[in-house]
Parts: structure tokens; sequence; C-alpha cells
């Protein structure tokens, strides 16, 4: 595990915080996900206005997204986060490795968010699906967390993800 | 109950004879099958329920999208198969995240509906949180810091502490704290998002900084359990219709062998001189009719009671007065005018008579006579009392 502030980043998002992890030790155990949540959820909402409600918003986007990766990820090579800040907006960014074959489903769940009738599929997906898929939890995200997502393709068989999350603004 | 395998903090409950299932703490499974006995309670409850099932989830901090989809599968299931069912879900205004993920269950089934427990949480809060009283709050606090710096050590406060300050108002009492007292963190929580404004409005032009200011409710907090080696609430049990609640809450959030701080006050036994009976009788009448806002500013003395139902040893209480001479004596004739204009507009709510309020407010008038008087008294008394969380 490595934590750190050196990753290069759009000019006008802030680096908070990198965070790297072997897949491996990533996967061993399901409670990664809530414990890396919560911890890096309170790191960067530290000095926002309302650092206790804010970090439990956070928290709650950032542990799905670690939820897919975790259900979706393939265990070698590492899992990578990083977090960055513009105004009221954090930015994760997060990478996992993933089987090949399952980069397209990614892809197309992502082209999804941002269709017309994203809301009714969301509404659709929550009185039906007895299991959430990826595609269900970034509606979620999108919907519940305003948050804007998009993918990123690699050289690698891995996914990055890239979810913009205005949540000072919910929060205030 | 909990959940093994899940976060110690989650607790389920069914109240069958409120028709009330809670989900509180943290729920994140990474299947269904962990939470199979949660889902079989609420598919319980409702059996159980005739008419309306509340689904309280005030205190939920966090559910992953597995743990809602389960209990919601379970509640438009038991909808679609119930026309005589109806589910209100209780969110919180402080947890963003539930109002917003359950309120999309309303438009998929018009039998649930989400209800945000907020504003009007306790009888007369629209009154203390009037923005026009805050120059009487600012005043008050600047006379009971005069006595309390000098009470606070012997309850524990102490430099590079975690303390939290909940009930905050203003948040003028937090800032002094870390002026004078270096704590390492400090929380400073209220219910009313003017007054927080506020507070960070003059910790940002003080140049104060490191006070997390938080919104929330006192008797529903998000903060965890055990993180607070000293946690603060002045004034506040006296005006909440359920102080024992809070103190439970006070009781969660305090770090074992930490203490918990109150002030209260037993505003009959305000005084002044001259003309001691007419400020007499105004505040004897004044803890008459706040207790029809169900409030108890007779509550001082009780706190040593308060604090040993709620669990606590080593409990100790003392007592001062705030008085005319302490200061600017203008100061506590300004707070003084402050609680007439408040108190007279809620008898007035309270359908008092006019003499009534006429007679009311000349005792307010008198114990400015009396602070202001060349050679008047005029105090204000206030039981300060703290107890340990036994380790």
């Amino acid at each position: 595990m490595d934590v750190g502030s050196s990753v290069p980043a759009e000019a006008v998002f802030e680096p908070l915080l990198q965070f790297e992890m072997e897949m491996g030790t990533f996967l061993s155990e399901w409670q990664h996900c809530d414990h890396l949540s919560t911890y890096l959820a309170r790191m960067i909402s530290h000095n926002r206005a309302d650092p206790v409600r804010h970090s439990n918003f956070f928290s709650s986007a950032l542990n799905e997204l670690l939820e897919v990766s975790f259900r979706g990820g393939s265990s070698s090579g590492h899992i990578g986060l990083a977090i960055y800040r513009n105004g009221p907006t954090e930015r994760v960014q997060i990478t996992f490795p993933c089987p090949p074959g399952q980069i397209p489903f990614y892809r197309e769940a992502v082209s999804k968010i941002d269709r017309s009738d994203a809301h009714s599929r969301y509404l659709d997906a929550i009185s039906t699906d007895m299991a959430p898929s990826r595609e269900s939890i970034l509606l979620d995200l999108a919907i519940n967390f305003d948050a804007s997502i998009r993918i990123e393709e690699n050289t690698s068989p891995a996914v990055t993800l890239i979810v913009d999350l205005p949540l000072e603004g919910l929060v205030s | 109950m909990s959940v093994a395998g899940l976060s110690p903090n989650f607790k389920m409950a069914f109240d069958a004879n409120s028709q009330v299932f809670s989900l509180a703490g943290i729920i994140r499974p990474r299947s269904v099958d962990e939470i199979a006995d949660s889902i079989a309670m609420l598919k319980q409850a409702i059996d159980d329920v005739r008419g309306v099932l509340y689904v309280d989830v005030k205190r939920l901090i966090q559910m992953n999208n597995t743990a809602f989809h389960a209990f919601v599968r379970v509640a438009l299931d038991a909808c679609r198969a119930r026309a005589d069912l109806r589910v209100v879900i209780v969110t919180s205004s402080v947890v963003g995240w539930t109002t917003r993920m359950f309120a999309h269950l309303n438009q998929i089934e018009p039998q649930i509906t989400v209800e945000v427990y907020d504003s009007t949480f306790y009888p007369g809060q629209s009154f203390v949180e009037d923005t026009s009283f805050i120059p009487v709050l600012r005043a008050q606090t600047k006379m009971t810091w005069r006595h309390e710096r000098s009470i606070l050590p012997r309850h524990g406060m102490r430099p590079g502490i975690a303390m939290a300050d909940i009930c905050c108002g203003i948040g003028d009492f937090a800032v002094l704290a870390q002026k004078e007292f270096q704590p390492a963190r400090i929380v400073a929580l209220d219910h009313s998002k003017p007054s927080l404004a506020y507070a960070r409005k003059v910790a940002a032009d003080f140049g104060v900084t490191g006070i997390e200011y938080t919104y929330g409710d006192a008797s529903e907090m998000l903060l965890e359990d055990n993180q607070f080696d000293f946690v603060t609430c002045r004034h506040s049990l006296q005006i909440f219709n359920q102080p024992e609640l809070l103190l439970k809450e006070l009781y969660r959030i305090v770090k074992p062998g930490g203490r918990v701080y109150i002030t209260n006050e037993k505003n009959s036994h305000c005084l002044g001189e001259p003309r001691a009976q007419s400020i007499q009788w105004t505040y004897n009448e004044l803890a008459r009719l706040l207790s029809h806002f169900e409030m108890d500013v007779e509550l001082g003395p009780k706190s040593r009671r308060y604090l040993a139902d709620a669990g606590f040893d080593d409990i100790l209480v003392e007592s001062f007065m705030v008085t005319n001479l302490d200061g600017a004596p203008q100061d506590f004739a300004d707070v003084i005018a402050g609680w007439e204009k408040m108190f007279a507009a809620m008898a007035a709510r309270h359908g008092e008579a006019p003499e009534f309020i006429d007679r009311f407010r000349q005792g307010f008038r008198d114990h400015i006579f009396a602070a202001l008087h060349p050679k008047g008294y005029a105090g204000w008394p206030i039981w300060a009392a703290s107890g340990r969380k036994p380790l």
C-alpha cells in the first residue's frame, strides 16, 4: 500500500491523494472496500465546510467504486486510486486490472449514463434487479451523487474510471 | 440485534407497538446472503403490521447498493402483494444520500412515501434558532465564559484532547475553547444551518481554523462511538424535550474514561435587587411557560440525576452565578432585554392574556433596572456538571 500525492492531474484539479495496492491483497478481504472508503473519505474531507457530512457522502460514493473494482477486478497487478479537487468537486480516478473481455461492458455502462432514459433505467433497475449491476451502480452515482463519469482506455487489460463528484454543493 | 459478519455498528430492530422497523449504522454486505437474517426480519415485520410500516433510516450511516436493492425489493414486493400496506421511510436531513436514494421509491410505488426528519425536531426550536437572537447568544457566552474558563479544567478540559461541542449554536464557545485550551481536535455540531453559517463566518473572520462545524441532529449523530475525550453540551438539555436521548448520544461518542460536561439553568432562581418580587414572579412564570413548550429550564440541579441515569460515574456538579458585576452591567441588561423579547413572543404564542404579558415583561425590565442600578445586583444562576464514562 502506498499513499502519496505525486500523480499528474489536469491543470485545474489539485491532487489530494494517491493510493495503490496489490490487487491480490485488495481482493483478499471484502471489508477493504469499507475500510478504504471510510479512511480516505475522512482524509480528503477534513477541510471541507462540513467534514463529517462530506466524508459520509464521499465514502458512500467511493465505496461503490471500490466494490465495482472488487467484483470485476482480476487478481494480478495493482488497483490505483487518485483523488483530486477542483472547487466543490472531487475527482476520483480509479484503475484496476480486469479480464479484457469485460472492458466493453464497462464502456457500454458508462456510455448509457448520459442518455435521456437514464433515470427510468435506474428506477427499473431498483424495482426489478435482485442485486445491483455495474450499470445500476454507475447510474446511482450519476443520479444520487450528481456524478459525471467517463472511462479511459488503457493499453493493459485494465479499466480506468474517472468520476467527478460535486459533493460540497450537495452537502452544504 | 447485530448481524454476524457485518459491521458491529450495524443494528436493526422492529418495534411491533409503533410498527417501526429501524436500520442503523453501516451495512455494506458483499452479497444478499450476508443480510439474510435482516431481510427475514423485515419480511416478518411486514407480515405483522397493519396499515403503515415505518422504516426508520435516520441513523443509517452507510448502506451499499447490494443492501439497498435487497431491502427495497422486499418493500416493493410487499406493496404489490398488499394493497392495504403503506410504507413510510423516515430519513434524516443530516445524511444526505439516504433521502436522495430512497426518494425514488415513491416514483416506483406510490404506497411508499419518504419523510425527512428535519426542522421541527423539538418544540420551541424555531424560537431558539431565530437569527435575531444571535447577539444575545454571543453576550451570554461572553458572560458565562468568565466563569467557565476556570471551571472547565476541573471537569476534564485540557490541551491536546479531542473534544466535541454538541448543540454548539453559533459556535462561539468552540472558538473560545480552542483559543484557551488548544485541543487537538474540535467538532462542533448543531441542527441549525443559519447558526452554523454564522459560526463558520465568525471563525473565518477571526482567522480561526481547525474547528469542524457540522450539521447534525444531537439525538441521532453521525459521529462514531468512543471518539472524544471531552464532550460539551451547554444550555441544551434544558430546551430539548427528551434530554435523556441527548445524554445517550453524548455517552456514546465520548471515550471510556472521557467526560461529558453539561450546563443548564434553573430560571426560577434568577434574582435581582431592587424590585426582587417582580423579578421573582416573572422567572417563576417563565419556567411554567416554557414547560408548555416541553422545555425544562429548571433542569440545572437535576444534572446529577440525569448523568447518573445515563450511566456516568465520578459525577461533579457545581453552580455559578453570572451577575451584573462580572463585566459591563450593560451586557447583562442586553441579555435580559433579548430574553424579554423572545419569551414575550412565546407567551403570546401560548395564548397568554395581554395583562399577563405586560406583567411578565415588567419582571424582565425590573431585572434590567437592578442590573443597571448603581447599588443594584442581578444574577443568573447556572449549573455546570460532568460525568465520566466508565472504563
